[in-house]
């Protein structure tokens, strides 16, 4: 009894508490206010946000900005383009990232360990150090104004943190699972589809959500491999919405909520596979 | 013919030799029991004969085919797995059905030959859940129902009950001998466990550093043990060992423990004069007046069980502490000096490297 009221007086006076939910706080709004600028801006005119007035509270909505993005010719490929790289590069990455992943948890050879070092080293390296090279090679081979390099270079940038992910997820299913379904006639590619990849729809959505959108909103390396404007991607295109003479921040705004929609559907869709416990039941407990 | 039959197999990891030379026999419908101590190499020696693991050298024959380089499904071998390893997203029927479906049986196949294997362990209503929301007994009945459903020749279990709780172990345990008897199918099953193997097994093998030490009948293992580690393992509580020394006195050998000598046996010929081990079964020791008995000795522990009573003694001669079993009428109290007499014809003599004598 008094040690319960004890315990409630402690609570009430943990000072780490408040800081705790100070500092979260302040982080929320930190991360919330280019948001809500954004969303703020794609509903006033070019005329009110250069008369400084992008942080009150519309008077009216102006839908203009968003009317202007969706009969902008340009907008509907610059969409497809982000599609057609975002989409393949996800794929990509994550089936090596699974196919290695599987490898080096559950069939490890002399010097796989020193390997997957090696992979997983691939995420420390700055784009910068890169990019001159890449761009010699792909325009070698002419690729440049293509989808092509783009689709490449972030299949190759996932297939550390892919690798590394699905390693460590394979890792704890246990062994017995795998001895189990080769006994019953299972090969090591059924194991992995029938037994492993199943188990493991969890850390798939964790990876299909974080490199969708990594890919997704990426501006650097479609700016690199990209010239004309039918082959820009949406980010890219968000910048080049810019007039000639003046800074279109309604209609970028606009584009740029659009434009995040589609990371917000993938989470959403995925985020109901983000539950743990799959393995329950497997072995004893 | 032997359903199962072993020669000379060998396995190394690396450099490390695990299994040294093992060669074994099982008959049809043997039920066979492996024991033997953490690390000796069971687990090892079972996913050798699934094709889990390959033998580094030797032979193995299933129903007289060499399955050497047979690769695990072809062998007709089905391992039930101390984790139980159900597919935790599948449904019990799905897991039992797994092996039909890989090997493409069509679908209303594999539904009559579920619900068969469900009806011969009870799992009727179990089949539509997931194994996380079953009891452990149920998913030890759902594992063996993944392995008889493909009618193997060979069942292998690797401590199957030694996640249970001691009452749902002997329940399970009797019925494993029902299905034994159902099926007159051909059963390994490897337990730490005294009672489990003395109780399932038509014979037991007893391994040690990767070796066989003995095999036969529980009885035979129990009354003839073939040297001091055999001795030492079957038989709860262990056998005692006393450690003595031999003397000749003209035709006949004697036996000094500490002070007090002992006779034994007459029909013992050549015995080595000197440091030897006698081993005493805790029933063929009986306490008596101090004046009585072979030596003399000081009551520790008493273990009052209802049909025997189990006194841990001291005795005076030796540093070491013995087991001896009562009948339950026979009142001991801690700290009372007590005579043992030992049963002189039961003895088991070991030599100091562990070795049967006489
Ligand atoms: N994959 C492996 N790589 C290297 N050593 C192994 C491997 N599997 C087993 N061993 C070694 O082989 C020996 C026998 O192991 P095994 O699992 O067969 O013992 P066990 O008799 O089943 O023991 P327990 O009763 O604890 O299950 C042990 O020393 C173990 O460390
Ligand atoms: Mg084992």
């Amino acid at each position: 009894m008094a040690d319960a009221q004890a315990r409630v007086a402690a609570r009430e006076f943990n000072p780490w508490r408040a800081v705790l939910v100070i500092s979260l706080g302040c982080l929320a709004v930190l991360f919330l206010a280019p948001t809500v600028g954004v969303l703020l801006s794609s509903i006033k005119t070019t005329r009110e946000i250069a008369f400084g007035e992008l942080w009150t509270v519309p008077r009216t909505i102006y839908l203009g900005n968003f009317v202007e993005i969706l009969t902008n010719p340009a907008v509907p490929h610059y969409f497809k383009n982000t599609v057609l790289v975002t989409v393949p590069a996800t794929i990509l990455s994550i089936a090596l990232g699974v196919l290695a992943g599987y490898v080096f948890s559950k069939l490890p050879f002399a010097g796989s360990n020193l390997l997957f070092l090696v992979i997983i080293s691939g995420m420390f390296f700055p784009p910068q150090v890169i990019l001159i090279p890449l761009f010699q090679f792909f325009n070698a081979l002419g690729l440049i104004d293509t989808l092509w390099p783009i689709i490449c270079v972030h299949t190759a940038l996932g297939i550390p943190i892919c690798t590394l992910l699905m390693r460590n997820f394979f890792a704890t299913v246990p062994n017995a699972l795998r001895d189990a379904a080769i006994l019953e006639g299972a090969s090591e590619w059924q194991v992995l589809t029938r037994v492993a990849l199943p188990i493991s729809l969890p850390a798939i959505a964790v990876l299909a959500t974080l490199q969708f959108t990594w890919i997704w909103n990426d501006f650097l390396w479609p700016l690199i491999f990209t010239q004309t404007d039918e082959n820009r991607t949406i980010m890219v295109g968000i910048v080049n919405l810019r007039g000639q003479y003046s800074v279109a921040w309604g209609v970028q705004g606009a584009l740029s909520l659009l434009a995040s929609l589609p990371t917000l559907i993938v989470f959403l869709f995925f985020q109901r596979y983000f539950i743990k416990g799959m393995t329950m039941g497997a072995v004893k407990g | 013919m032997a359903d199962l039959r072993l020669e000379s197999v060998s396995k190394s990891f690396g450099q490390e030799e695990v299994i040294h030379d093992v060669s074994l026999e099982v008959a049809h419908g043997e039920f066979i029991v492996f024991v033997g101590p953490s690390g000796c190499g069971k687990s090892t020696l079972l996913r050798l004969v699934t094709g889990l693991e390959s033998v580094t050298s030797g032979r193995i024959f299933i129903d007289g085919v060499d399955v050497t380089h047979v690769k695990p499904s072809d062998r007709r071998v089905a391992m039930v797995f101390q984790s139980y390893a159900l597919f935790p997203h599948l449904t019990v029927a799905e897991n039992i059905g797994f092996g039909l479906r890989l090997a493409k049986t069509p679908a209303a196949e594999i539904r009559r030959r579920v619900a068969e294997v469900a009806n011969t362990l009870r799992i009727e209503e179990l089949l539509e859940r997931k194994p996380r929301q079953l009891s452990g007994g149920q998913r030890q009945r759902v594992a063996i129902g993944r392995s008889i459903i493909r009618s193997p020749k060979v069942f292998l279990f690797d401590e199957p009950l030694s996640n249970l709780d001691a009452a749902l172990r002997v329940l399970m345990r009797l019925e494993i001998t029902r299905l034994h008897n159902r099926l007159q199918a051909t059963m390994i099953f490897v337990t730490h466990d005294q009672t489990e193997a003395m109780t399932l097994a038509d014979r037991i093998y007893v391994f040690n550093h990767g070796r066989i030490e003995q095999s036969g009948t529980p009885m035979h293992l129990y009354n003839a043990p073939a040297n001091r580690f055999v001795a030492g393992f079957i038989g709860s509580p262990a056998m005692n060992f006393l450690p003595a020394k031999v003397r000749r006195q003209e035709d006949r050998f004697t036996a000094a423990i500490g002070s007090s000598v002992v006779p034994l046996d007459r029909s013992l010929r050549n015995l080595p004069q000197g440091e030897i081990s006698i081993g005493v079964r805790p029933e063929h020791m009986s306490v008596v007046d101090p004046a009585d008995g072979d030596v003399e000795a000081t009551i520790e522990i008493v273990e009052e069980l209802g049909a025997e009573v189990i006194a841990y003694l001291q005795i005076d001669a030796t540093a070491e502490p013995v087991t001896v079993r009562l009948p339950p009428q026979r009142q001991v109290v801690p700290g009372q000096r007590v005579g043992v007499r030992l049963a002189h014809e039961s003895f088991h003599l070991f030599d100091s490297d562990g070795a049967l004598l006489g």
